[in-house]
């Protein structure tokens, strides 16, 4: 056991079919990337409810709310599915020494958030029509 | 990893655990946010939001054995996570579906 560390350094690198152990600096980074992720992916489901159930309804359209709310919770739990498939992929390069694969998270999220504000914005509007 | 400090002289980057220390913290926040989404369905379905609260609590006890261990997760506890979480968003779905 090292005293500054606290953790256990293999005597030798341990080797198996998938590479060998990587710094455990690095598996520890490629953790809590997974866990801000995850993180996120609670904050959408938690706004997504929020949106469904504190807002008033739209006057005229009585689903809007819905309509914005429960793509947000899908995206929560799509997130939370490719953050973990994208952890074990950067984990096996890591193990390889091979470069990290580029992450689709962000676009992904750029993109639904981007169209679901689009969606709001369109809401707002037509039921300000729809109440006038 | 090696920095120069001002005499030229290279300074070795010694990591006195910091990375472990950081992981705990980021498990402690997904641990609170877990909680937070729990407190927030509380107010639609009460038992519901009490069970995700304390799913919070094994999370945050699964982050706990993982950094003890000193050399990050396995696959299977993350799984968990991700598996705690997707279920989560069906369930918070299943619930404004019904309300519906």
């Amino acid at each position: 056991m090292t005293r500054a560390t606290g953790v256990q350094e293999p005597a030798g690198r341990a080797e198996s079919a998938e590479g060998s152990e990587p710094d455990y600096r690095f598996t520890f980074a490629n953790e809590r990337t997974f866990l801000a992720w995850g993180r996120t992916s609670l904050a959408l489901i938690g706004g997504g409810l929020a949106v469904i159930q504190l807002l008033p309804p739209f006057p005229g359209i009585p689903w809007g709310r819905h309509l914005i709310g429960t793509p947000l919770i899908l995206l929560g739990g799509a997130v939370a599915v490719i953050s973990y498939v994208e952890w074990k992929a950067d984990q096996r390069a890591l193990r390889l020494g091979a470069p990290l694969p580029p992450s689709r998270l962000p676009r992904m999220l750029a993109a639904t958030i981007t169209a679901i504000a689009l969606l709001a914005a369109a809401l707002a509007l037509a039921s300000a029509v729809h109440s006038n | 990893m090696s920095a120069t400090d001002g005499t030229g002289e290279k300074v070795q980057n010694a990591d006195t655990g910091l990375a472990r220390e950081r992981t705990e913290l980021a498990w402690t926040r997904t641990t609170v946010s877990f909680a937070a989404l729990g407190g927030v369905i509380l107010k639609v379905s009460p038992v519901v939001g009490l069970v995700i609260m304390v799913l919070s609590v094994v999370i945050w006890e699964l982050g706990r054995r993982s950094h003890s261990a000193g050399t990050g997760s396995r696959p299977g506890r993350l799984g968990l996570v991700t598996a705690t979480i997707t279920t989560t968003a069906l369930v918070t779905l299943t619930l404004t579906l019904l309300e519906w």
